[in-house]
């Protein structure tokens, strides 16, 4: 009986012990969730109670915020690491590729390394040598595929070693973010590319922060949080549910009070459209109740990326002790478009009555995240924290 | 469907699975060739390194042990002896050295794809291979120059070198499981290489150290894995001491280290990822 299933996964979960990893990058993936998880126990499941089930030919976008799980359930798939509990059924012959160039060895060649790259990705060097004159094609370094790699420009690096990828013929193909990499046009050849594997009936498990991507890409879509699967189905519904977890999540998760302030609900909401992006601004909304009376009352919000740089510091005066009362305040800030970059970011709020006697502090509030998908405009992922759209003059002067 | 995988949190093996090491053959090839390439890399004299090793180790051995402290060789000439003593260490010592640390050194790709995980340090004891044959040539060369012709037992000594793999394999493959959970061995193995040279008759007759040890000592000095394997091939080439009973201490060491590293390492194997 032929199987019409390519992978079915029951009761999967993946278990870290905190402490026990002595590797800094892993460490670092994982402070995020660590900070809440050390709290409760040493303990930490990255991946918990996930049941789904992919069929022949699907094309599944993984979606969820940074410490979702996604990555550690997609090590789990290509088999990277092993499950705790669980169960995974793969049916036909799968290639991972969870980062480009796995193995390219600086000292080698351009062709070495295709050799290299294409057997740790699974093929034989028989397959290897057969698509060679393809991949070196693909890649557009023909000219240097006999200079040592170590020599390439990143960008040159980049496209040889998706090209190896690219011409990977698996059943089932797995990918993490690996269309981040190289320029605005390389990533449209890439995704061309992968639509022609999608095209072809394969089965493919794309994991991406590029919502463009996912809507553009796949059929399925899988939204992860905190380890679990929340929504499972059709893409469309799967990023509509995904961005209304992102709106939510915020005044869910905290309610800080102590006798002086007790904070209601904090929200980060975009100003146009119906997610936070590069260019639809945000406003920021802190509802809390005053419980003193002849107070001072200033709020200041700090905001910081992820990697916590202080992006600003900036507060506001209320009222002073006259007018200060018992009762529920509410204050909205806005940020306008295209000041944030894509990105992580947080706030603190800190209440105070004076410069020297704060009411509450919070130090990590609103959690949110500014996606690339630029309502206009281009959508290249670009280095920096902020990315203003800036007015130049030109001079010429003729030598 | 061609290809089932089962993933299963509850199912372990004992043993690593060998018809899929052998399905990434191609990869283990690749391997070994990627080492061998870049192993000389950058060098002004490249494989010339390969030679100088080996003849420098020679050198010293023969002037401390034949010419300082006088060993006794019986009939073959000092140099000869030794030679043929490195033969078999060295290869031991590369593999266990490079073995050992193996998998920390391929934690980038460890983390990003999977292959059965024993093809790294398997990889390297092919590596170390070309070097066996760089000493072997130098033998050859002592030979014609000393005039000496091997015995009739010389085709016993391919045997020796294959137990010799073996042993190296072992303690390779359970020094590159061991450094992954306590990276102090990668302290400990340069160590280990430095002081199993003397307490191995790659010098020296074995005959002669155990003449001055107590009877139940010479048994621990057979635990060594090498003593055996060293001798044994040396004997099988230029006779001289003849490999006694307690040569089977060191081949029996060599079978439960070398069972004994495939089971500790397939029991880490699934969490290297996590560990590396």
């Amino acid at each position: 009986m032929e199987s019409t299933t390519a992978i079915k996964v029951s009761g999967l979960g993946k278990k870290y012990t905190i402490g026990k990893q002595k590797d800094a990058s892993l460490r670092s993936t994982l402070t995020n969730v660590f900070k809440s998880a050390a709290a409760k126990g040493d303990d930490f499941w990255a991946v918990q109670n996930v049941d789904f089930e992919i069929k022949r030919g699907d094309v599944v976008g993984i979606i969820g915020k940074n410490g979702a799980g996604k990555s550690t359930l997609l090590k789990l798939l290509s088999q990277i690491t092993k499950p705790t509990t669980g169960r995974i059924e793969i049916n036909g012959r799968v290639a991972s590729l969870l980062e480009v160039g796995t193995g390219f060895h600086p000292e080698l060649t351009g062709r070495e390394n295709i050799y290299l790259n294409g057997t740790i990705l699974g093929m034989s060097r028989k397959e290897v040598k057969e698509k060679f004159n393809d991949i070196v094609e693909f890649s557009g370094v023909a000219k240097f595929i006999d200079t040592p790699v170590k020599h390439y420009s990143s960008g040159m690096y980049v496209r040889l070693a998706f090209s190896v990828a690219a011409h990977l013929e698996p059943e089932i193909l797995i990918i993490d973010e690996v269309l981040a990499v190289g320029d605005a046009e390389f990533q449209k050849k890439c995704i061309g590319k992968m639509s022609d594997v999608a095209a072809e009936g394969r089965t493919v498990i794309f994991v991406s922060h590029n919502i463009a991507a996912i809507k553009e890409l796949c059929t399925k879509g899988i939204v992860m949080n905190k380890g679990e699967i929340l929504f499972s189905g059709n893409q469309l519904e799967a990023i509509e549910f995904y961005h209304e977890l992102g709106r939510n999540v915020n005044s869910d998760e905290i309610v800080l009070a102590n006798d002086k302030i007790e904070i209601l609900s904090f929200n980060v909401n975009p100003v146009e459209g119906s997610f936070i992006s590069i260019s639809s601004g945000f406003s920021f909304e802190l509802e809390f109740r005053h419980l003193l009376e002849n107070k001072n009352l200033a709020v200041t919000f700090e905001l910081s990326s992820k990697d916590e740089i202080v992006l600003f510091h900036h507060g506001e005066w209320i009222c002073n002790e006259k007018d200060s009362q018992k009762g529920i305040y509410k204050m909205r800030g806005e940020v306008p478009k295209n000041i944030l970059n894509a990105g992580h970011y947080f706030f603190k709020i800190i209440i105070a009555s004076s410069l020297h006697e704060v009411l509450l502090t919070i130090d990590s509030i609103g959690r949110f995240e500014v996606t690339n998908e630029a309502l206009a405009g281009n959508n290249t992922i670009l280095p920096g924290l902020i990315r203003p759209n800036l007015k130049y003059e030109f001079n010429f002067t003729k030598e | 469907m061609s290809k089932t995988t089962i993933i299963d949190a509850k199912h372990r093996q004992l043993f690593p699975n060998f018809s899929e090491i052998r399905r990434f053959k191609d990869l283990f090839l690749t391997l070994a060739w990627r080492d061998f390439r870049v192993r000389y890399a950058q060098t002004t004299i490249g494989f010339l390194w390969a030679f100088i090793q080996p003849i420098v180790t020679l050198v010293i051995l023969t002037l401390v042990f034949g010419r300082f402290a006088k060993v006794d060789t019986g009939s073959i000439p000092h140099a000869l002896f030794t030679t043929c003593g490195l033969i078999t260490w060295t290869y031991f010592a590369f593999v266990m050295t490079h073995s050992g640390k193996s998998i920390i050194e391929s934690q980038g790709m460890i983390k990003k794809i999977y292959f059965p995980r024993l093809i790294i340090p398997l990889s390297k004891a092919v590596v170390g291979l070309i070097d066996v044959s760089v000493t072997v040539l130098i033998l050859i060369v002592l030979m014609f120059y000393y005039g000496i012709t091997p015995e009739a037992t010389a085709w016993l000594a391919p045997i020796f070198l294959i137990i010799g793999m073996i042993a190296a394999l072992g303690v390779g493959i359970w020094l590159s499981a061991l450094t992954i959970r306590f990276r102090d061995f990668q302290h400990i193995i340069p160590l280990m290489v430095q002081l199993g040279m003397f307490i191995t008759p790659v010098a020296y007759p074995a005959g002669t150290a155990v003449k001055e040890l107590p009877q139940w000592a010479e048994s621990l000095y057979y635990l060594n894995p090498m003593a055996g394997v060293v001798q044994g091939f040396r004997w099988s080439l230029f006779g001289g001491d003849p490999p006694g009973n307690m040569m089977y201490i060191s081949f029996a060491m060599i079978i439960v280290i070398f069972v004994t590293s495939l089971m500790y390492f397939k029991r880490v194997e699934d969490e290297i990822a996590d560990f590396v």
